[in-house]
C-alpha cells in the first residue's frame, strides 16, 4: 500500500490542459494518490483477487477505455475542449461514461475502489486532498433518465458553473462550463452534432430526450434567393418590352385590384419610391411569418424565450422565418416614414385626402405599437428594461396613470398577465388594426382618384398604363425586395438574449429598441411625463394638424417632389425627423463615466 | 332646437341611445380589463442569515433590487430601483449610476444627477425569529 511508483495512468497527466490551475490540482492529487496507493496498473484480476481479497470479485475493467476521452461523433471546437476536460477532471468521480460512482466505475482504481477509505478521500485524505463525505451521492451524468433535476441545458450550465467540480467550486470559467455541459450533454446522447452551445440556444436543448438535429437551412435559402432573382429578371425584361396582353388575355382577381389603366405618370418609382407599395408587401410578409411563428410561440413568461430559442435553432427555417419577421419589421418602419415624408415633400396630402393622411399617421402609431409589443415578446434579458420604462412611462400619466398601466399590463409588475396582454396586442388587437386601417387607407387611395398627380387638363404626360403592366411591375418590385429581405435575413440573426430569469440582472442592455432611442434620449432631460408622453404625442399632434393649418401645394403642383405651395409643412417635417435622428443619435453615444 | 321636428327628434334620441350604448359598453370592457389575474408582486424577501453580510461588506440582491450594506451603523438595505422610470442602477465609484436614462446617485443615495428627482429610499429591514434578514420593498 505504500508503493510509490508513478505509473498510474490516469490520463489527466497525459495532455495539456486549457487551464493551468486544474492541471496542477490534478497531477497533486494524483501525487497524493499515488503516495499511498498501488498504481491501477497493477489492477488485473489475478492481482485484485490476491491482494484484495475481502472484495467480492468483479469484472474486469478494461484499463484502456481511458486512454483517450470518449468519442462523441461531433468535431466542434466546443466540444473537443470539453471532452478533455471532462476527461481531466469529471471522469474521476463520474465515470468515463458519464456513469457515476457505480461499482464498475469504481473497478477502474483496482486496489483503491474503496474512495472514502483511510488515505485516499477519508477523512485523514493527505494535505492537498479533500474528503468526500461517505453519504455523498456521486451522480452518473449521462443516460436514460440522468439529469433529470436539469430542466435544460442552460440550467446544467448554470449549475456546472457556481458547484463544479466538487472540491474546487466556481473554478471553471463561462466558457468551460459551456464547453463541460456540451460534452456532457452529448455523452447524454440528447444534444444534436456539431451545435454550439450558448445562452441563447441552451434553453432549448431539454435533458429529457434526444433533440432532432437541425438541419442545414443556408443552401436551400439561397437557392430560394438565386430562383426569386430569375423570376425578377425576367418580369422586368417583359416590363422593358412592354408587351400587351394578348386579346385572349382575361383579367385575373389580382388584376381586378386595379383600375383597368393608371396613367403613367401615378406609377413613377422616383416619384412614389415604391414606398406605400413596399409596406404592403413588408405587412404580408409579416402576417405570414408571423402566423407561422406563433406555431411554436409560447406566450408564458417561463416558455416564451425558450420557444423564442427554439425557433432560432432547432425548427427547420426558423431562424430564416425568425428573421425575415424581424427584419420586415424593422423595414417597415423605415418605409413607412419614408412613404410619410415623399407624401409630405410632395404635398401629396392636400383636401380630400385629409383624411387619408390621417389614416396613415395612424397605421404609424400601429407600426411603433406593434414593434414594441413584438420586441418585448422575445422576453429575454435583451427587453428587460425597455419593458420596464415603457410601462412605467404609462405611470407617468396623471389621473389615469395607473389605470393605464393596469390596463395594459394587468397586474402590478409585469409577468404572466402582461406578456399575454401584449401577445393579445400584438397578435389580434393591433395587427387587426392595421388590416382594417390598411384596407381603408388602400380603399381610399383609390377613392380619392390613385397617387396624386395633376388634373388631366393639367397634364404634360397622358400615357395610360395597363392593369397587366402595373400587376407585372408589382410582381418584379416585390420579387426584387423579397430577395433583398432574403439576403439580409440569411446575413444577420435576428437579437436575442438569455432568457430573464429572477436570478440574473443583465444590465447590459439597457438600450431602448432603436425606433425608440429618441424618446430615451429625451428623458434624459427628466420628467418622465413630460419628456417621454407629453413631447411624443404633441409631435404626432402636429404631425396630424399639417393638413388643416398650413399652406397646401396646388393640384398642378400634384406629382412633384418639393412643390411650392407647401413649403411650411415640408421645412416643419424635415426639422422633426431631422430632431428625430439626431437624438436618436445621440443616444447610441455612450455617457461618459467617472 | 325650435325646429325641432319629431323626425329630427327620433333621430336624435336613437343616435344619443346608441352613443350612450356605446359608452356603457366602453366602460364594461374597461372593467373587464382592469382585473387582476397574477397573484400580488413580493413585498417580504429572506435574504438569509445576518452572518451572510459580515461587517463592511456590501451585497447587491439584484432580485429586490437592492444593496445591503453592514457597517459600524449596523446592517441598512437600500433599494436599486430607480426612481425615475424603474431600471436597476449600477455601482459606481461615485455611487451609482441608472443605465438607462443616466441619473446618478451618491453612494448614500442621494440623487445628485437628474433626470431622476427623488433619492433611492431605505427599505426596512427585519430579523425574523428563525434569525434571518428579512427586506420589505413598499
Amino acid at each position: 500500500m505504500n508503493d510509490t511508483s508513478q505509473q498510474t495512468p490516469n490520463p489527466g497527466n497525459k495532455r495539456s490542459f486549457t487551464r493551468p490551475l486544474l492541471a496542477v490540482v490534478l497531477i497533486v492529487l494524483i501525487l497524493a494518490a499515488g503516495t499511498l496507493n498501488s498504481p491501477r496498473v497493477k489492477a488485473s484480476p489475478q492481482m485484485q483477487g490476491t491482494a484484495t481479497p475481502q472484495l467480492l470479485p468483479t469484472p474486469t475493467f478494461d484499463l484502456s477505455r481511458l486512454d483517450k476521452p470518449v468519442v462523441t461523433g461531433d468535431n466542434s471546437d466546443q466540444l473537443k475542449k470539453g471532452s478533455i476536460i471532462y476527461w481531466g477532471v469529471c471522469l474521476t468521480c463520474h465515470g468515463d461514461r458519464g456513469q457515476g460512482m457505480t461499482t464498475e466505475w469504481r473497478d477502474a482504481y483496482g486496489d483503491d475502489k474503496n474512495c472514502w477509505q483511510s488515505g485516499c478521500h477519508g477523512s485523514d485524505h493527505p494535505t492537498p486532498g479533500f474528503e468526500i463525505p461517505k453519504d455523498l451521492v456521486i451522480p452518473p451524468v449521462a443516460g436514460p433518465g440522468k439529469l433529470a433535476r436539469f430542466k435544460n441545458a442552460q440550467e446544467l450550465h448554470d449549475f456546472i458553473l457556481a458547484s463544479m467540480p466538487w472540491w474546487n467550486p466556481g473554478d471553471l470559467t463561462d466558457e468551460e462550463a459551456w464547453q463541460v455541459s456540451a460534452y456532457i450533454l452529448r455523452l447524454h446522447k440528447v444534444m444534436p452534432t456539431e451545435f454550439e452551445l450558448k445562452d441563447t440556444n441552451a434553453s432549448a436543448i431539454t435533458t429529457l430526450y434526444a433533440v432532432p438535429q437541425p438541419g442545414n437551412d443556408r443552401p436551400p435559402v439561397l437557392i430560394l434567393m438565386s430562383v426569386l432573382g430569375l423570376a425578377a429578371i425576367g418580369l422586368l425584361i417583359q416590363d422593358l418590352r412592354k408587351s400587351k396582353p394578348g386579346a385572349a388575355e382575361r383579367p385575373n382577381f389580382f388584376h381586378h385590384l386595379h383600375p383597368p389603366t393608371i396613367p403613367a405618370l401615378q406609377a413613377r418609382l422616383r416619384y412614389t419610391l415604391g414606398a406605400g407599395g413596399l409596406a404592403v408587401f413588408l405587412c404580408l410578409i409579416l402576417l405570414v411569418t408571423g402566423i407561422l411563428e406563433m406555431f411554436y410561440y409560447i406566450p408564458v413568461p417561463t416558455h416564451a424565450a425558450i420557444s423564442v430559442e427554439t425557433i432560432t435553432s432547432l425548427v427547420p427555417f426558423g431562424a430564416l422565418t425568425r428573421n425575415l419577421h424581424y427584419w420586415s419589421a424593422q423595414a417597415l418602419m423605415i418605409v413607412v416614414t419614408v412613404h410619410l415624408l415623399r407624401v409630405v415633400l410632395t404635398g401629396a396630402y392636400a383636401r380630400h385626402r385629409r383624411l387619408n393622411y390621417l389614416i396613415g399617421l395612424g397605421m404609424l402609431v400601429l407600426v411603433l405599437l406593434l414593434d414594441f409589443t413584438g420586441y418585448v415578446l422575445r422576453w429575454d434579458e435583451g427587453i428587460r428594461w425597455a419593458l420596464i420604462v415603457g410601462t412605467n412611462l404609462l405611470k407617468a400619466i396623471p389621473w389615469i396613470g395607473n389605470n393605464l398601466y393596469q390596463l395594459a399590463i394587468g397586474g402590478a409588475e409585469p409577468g404572466l398577465s402582461a406578456i399575454e396582454r401584449f401577445y393579445t396586442w400584438h397578435i389580434f388587437v393591433l395587427t387587426g388594426g392595421m388590416i382594417v386601417l390598411g384596407s381603408w387607407h388602400i380603399f381610399r387611395v383609390r377613392r380619392d382618384g390613385g397617387v396624386a398627380v395633376p388634373p388631366p387638363s393639367q397634364r404634360t404626360d397622358h400615357t395610360r398604363i395597363s392593369r397587366y403592366d402595373l400587376l407585372r411591375r408589382e410582381v418584379a418590385f416585390i420579387a426584387v425586395a423579397g430577395m433583398i429581405l432574403l439576403a439580409i435575413s440569411y446575413a444577420f440573426p435576428a437579437p436575442i438574449a438569455r432568457p430573464i430569469t429572477e436570478a440574473t440582472v443583465d444590465i447590459e442592455s439597457a438600450r431602448a429598441p432603436w425606433f425608440f432611442l429618441w424618446v430615451q434620449q429625451l428623458l434624459k432631460i427628466g420628467q418622465p411625463f413630460l419628456w417621454g408622453v407629453a413631447v411624443p404625442v404633441l409631435l404626432l399632434l402636429v404631425l396630424a394638424l399639417i393638413p388643416f393649418f398650413l399652406p397646401q401645394a396646388d393640384e398642378q403642383e400634384y406629382g412633384r417632389w418639393f412643390p411650392k405651395g407647401n413649403r411650411i409643412a415640408q421645412i416643419l417635417l424635415l426639422a422633426l425627423v431631422l430632431i428625430v435622428i439626431l437624438l436618436t443619435i445621440l443616444a447610441t453615444i455612450p455617457t461618459a463615466q467617472l | 332646437m325650435k325646429n325641432l321636428n319629431r323626425r329630427d327628434f327620433l333621430k336624435l334620441s336613437t343616435n344619443s341611445l346608441l352613443a350612450l350604448a356605446g359608452i356603457l359598453g366602453v366602460g364594461g370592457l374597461l372593467r373587464y380589463l382592469s382585473y387582476q389575474f397574477d397573484s400580488p408582486p413580493r413585498n417580504e424577501f429572506d435574504i438569509g442569515p445576518q452572518t451572510d453580510y459580515p461587517l463592511y461588506s456590501q451585497t447587491v440582491l439584484p432580485h429586490i433590487p437592492a444593496i445591503i450594506v453592514h457597517d459600524d451603523d449596523g446592517l441598512r438595505v437600500m433599494s436599486l430601483t430607480c426612481t425615475h422610470l424603474g431600471c436597476m442602477v449600477e455601482p459606481r465609484n461615485f455611487g451609482f449610476e441608472c443605465p438607462c436614462h443616466g441619473s446618478r446617485y451618491s453612494v448614500d443615495g442621494k440623487v445628485f444627477k437628474g433626470p431622476a428627482a427623488s433619492n433611492l429610499p431605505r427599505l426596512r429591514v427585519e430579523k425574523s425569529e428563525d434569525g434571518n434578514i428579512h427586506v420589505f420593498r413598499t
